[in-house]
């Protein structure tokens, strides 16, 4: 076989492959950003203590989702959604489309960011979510930290953490890991800003008037435990203007 | 640094290619009968999988993550080319494979003809993809420590397998049930060996 | 006209059906020939990934074998292997933007492990050792035959290791509370991954002892 048929192949190959795998790429991305905004929003509700399903968060979301507000870094909202109506309140931004990851790149470059947030309206509990993202020893760390109206004292939490140590490792995305965070406050007395983080060995370990910062660490991840508490302090600590506004 | 230093030990000790995530387990049961050979299939994979890592972060860096292509021209910042992923990693082994082979074959003959024989079948050994594969997880911050991870997932690789090498030569003289020679005790020392390396999940780092 | 209908009769002919059933047993991919275990035994600690992952394998084999059958008399023989790879890769990636569209949490536990189908070992040694020689329909009861050896494998390492480990199947509670209040206790240990092998471990010596054949000197 000469050189020259080898290269026709190959190229024709390569030209076929590309085409089949952008057009497969092209088809299916609607519905694989559907699944990726479900799980989102799934995040977001957990986070307000609810246990929506694939099948019910988009509706459970426009149910209890009541605004998408995005704040820049004096803590000014300039973009509000209202979720019912599917209306613009102020400004062009959704909340939900705006990527914390890629903002928290531009603030640690030193350039300007926006910050999302939503707010939960139920029967029984209005509050401000906010969501997290850093990381742990191991790739990404995401979730949602919901404050009660006091903006102060956590109403719910949910955190994940997609690869960890298959068994072992940190348990940050189980229930009793981010129930824990219920009650606890962000700010102290003086109204100073000091977040809530994992405590190896147990809250126990702080003194009394501390304890209301922290929370167990799960054991055998000390790193994602570490991770998550500067993860919160950090995303937190960029919302502070907002929260004390 | 410290934490290019810890993903290093932890990808020998507590994820380990093999004992964690199976991975590379084709070669590592075939290859595994005696210890010199197994000491040079390690040495390759160590070597291919310090260079495949990242080489292949680069590449996701700079071509495949979504609106990496910046680089070239602010208007491609929509362009997402992740789905391109496995197939562009397979080929960036396949031929770095390739240029390794020839790389050593004219420098070290010597190297050449006690790692040669293995150099190809590095290509499809599963923990070099899944290396990079990892690599993109995970979202290693910077290019140190891609090599840190490579260096060290490559370490984990070739300790794991010098180790059931050593034990196969060993067990040779054994009385195992004759249904559960070869292929079953392997399989079942590896499963003991991984509970062995679970205590390193202790270490604090 | 008659010829024609003889080949469709010899569809389902002994000789293929053996092509399907062989691979179940004497010649299953995984206890006998060693292939492909790495990319699976990471994802067996549930059934249902597990599940996922062996239909993905089992689509990709037949598919990639079909392919590969079908092109066999025009690919040139010095970049075979690169061919083959080009259609194995394409062939994962179209699975694994089908999983992230259809079953988006499983596609998340499955996370890397669909990616390494490519570096599959029954792949390529199906794709050398039948497809380049046989014409696509055996080709593609091959690579059937060759995935369901695999899968029940991967099946059975989930259903375990999922009943006893988490006392759950496919998600739902099988071991019912009382149990756990009259002092059963999951195997956490069958989570772990050493459970893995040393369950695949015992199937092997199961297979075994009952075919003398397989044996092997050491």
């Amino acid at each position: 076989m000469s050189n020259s048929y080898i290269f026709r192949y190959a190229a024709i190959l390569v030209v076929l492959v590309a085409v089949i795998l952008s057009s497969a790429a092209m088809i299916l991305k609607p519905l694989q950003d559907k699944n990726i905004a479900i799980a989102k929003m799934r995040g977001i509700l957990e986070a307000c203590n609810l246990h929506p399903t694939a099948d019910d968060a988009v509706q459970m979301y426009e149910q209890f989702i009541s605004r998408e507000v995005v704040i820049n870094p004096q803590g000014e909202e300039i973009s509000i959604y209202d979720v019912k109506s599917k209306e613009f309140v102020l400004g062009t931004t959704r909340a939900f489309e705006v990527d914390l990851k890629t903002q928290l790149k531009h603030k640690s470059a030193g350039e300007d960011y926006i910050l999302p947030l939503y707010d939960f309206v139920s029967q029984n509990d209005t509050l401000l979510v906010i969501p997290v993202h850093g990381r742990g020893l191991w790739g990404p760390i995401y979730g949602n930290i919901a404050l009660k109206t006091d903006r102060n004292t956590i109403g719910g939490a949910r955190f994940f953490h997609d690869k960890e140590t298959p068994g072992l490792g940190a348990e940050i995305d189980q229930y009793w890991f981010s129930d824990q965070f219920k009650g606890k406050q962000i700010f102290d007395g003086s109204g100073k800003f000091v977040s809530v983080r994992p405590i190896k060995g147990g809250a126990g370990k702080l003194p009394e008037s501390q304890r209301i910062h922290g929370v167990d660490a799960v054991s055998g991840g000390t790193i994602t435990s570490n991770g998550l508490g500067t993860t919160i302090d950090h995303v937190l600590g960029s919302y502070v203007v907002y929260l004390t506004k | 640094m410290q934490e290019s230093i810890n993903i290093f030990v932890k990808s020998i000790f507590i994820d380990n290619m093999i004992f964690a995530y199976f991975l590379g387990m084709c070669s590592y049961l075939a290859v595994s009968k005696s210890v010199k050979t197994a000491v040079g299939l390690g040495i390759a994979v160590i070597f291919v999988q310090v260079i495949t890592v990242p080489v292949n972060y680069l590449l996701n860096k700079y071509m495949l993550t979504p609106g990496a292509l910046t680089w070239i021209s602010p208007r491609l910042a929509d362009v997402d080319l992740n789905f391109l992923s496995f197939i562009m990693f397979i080929a960036v082994i396949a031929s770095m494979v390739q240029l390794v082979e020839m790389i050593i074959e004219k420098f070290s003959p010597a190297l050449y003809n006690s790692l040669g024989i293995f150099l190809p079948l590095i290509a499809v050994n599963c923990a070099i993809l899944g290396g990079s594969l990892f690599m993109q997880e995970w979202e290693f911050e910077n290019f140190g420590q891609t090599v840190a991870f490579g260096l060290g997932s490559g370490t984990g690789w070739a300790l794991a397998i010098i180790a059931i090498a050593a034990i196969r030569e060993k067990i040779r003289y054994s009385d195992i049930p004759k249904p559960l020679r070869g292929l079953g005790i392997s399989f079942i020392l590896t499963g003991l060996m991984a509970i062995a390396f679970m205590s390193f999940l202790g270490i604090k780092i | 006209m008659k010829s024609q209908q003889k080949e469709k009769e010899s569809l389902f002919s002994p000789r293929y059906r053996k092509l399907i059933s062989n691979p179940l047993s004497l010649e299953n991919p995984i206890t006998v020939q060693v292939l492909g275990i790495c990319s699976a035994l990471a994802v067996t600690t549930k059934l249902k990934p597990a599940f996922v992952m062996a239909l993905s394998v089992t689509v990709v084999v037949a598919l990639a074998n079909v392919v590969i059958s079908l092109l066999r008399n025009g690919i040139p023989s010095r970049i075979r292997i690169i061919v083959q790879l080009t259609v194995v890769a394409a062939l994962v990636i179209l699975v694994d933007q089908v999983l992230k569209a259809f079953v988006y949490d499983v596609s998340k536990q499955l996370s890397v492990f669909v990616g390494l189908i490519i570096t599959n070992c029954i792949l390529m040694g199906r794709l050398e050792a039948f497809a380049m020689a046989n014409k696509p329909w055996p080709a593609f009861l091959d690579g059937i035959g060759n995935g369901l050896g695999y899968s029940w494998i991967l099946i059975a390492l989930g259903f375990f290791r999922e009943l006893f480990g988490n006392g759950t199947l496919w998600g739902y509670r099988i071991i019912p509370q009382s149990f756990y209040e009259a002092g059963y206790f999951n195997n956490g240990l069958l989570i772990l991954p050493p459970a893995a092998l040393i369950l695949v471990g015992t199937i092997i010596w199961i297979q075994r002892s009952r075919n003398k054949n397989l044996i092997e000197e050491y």
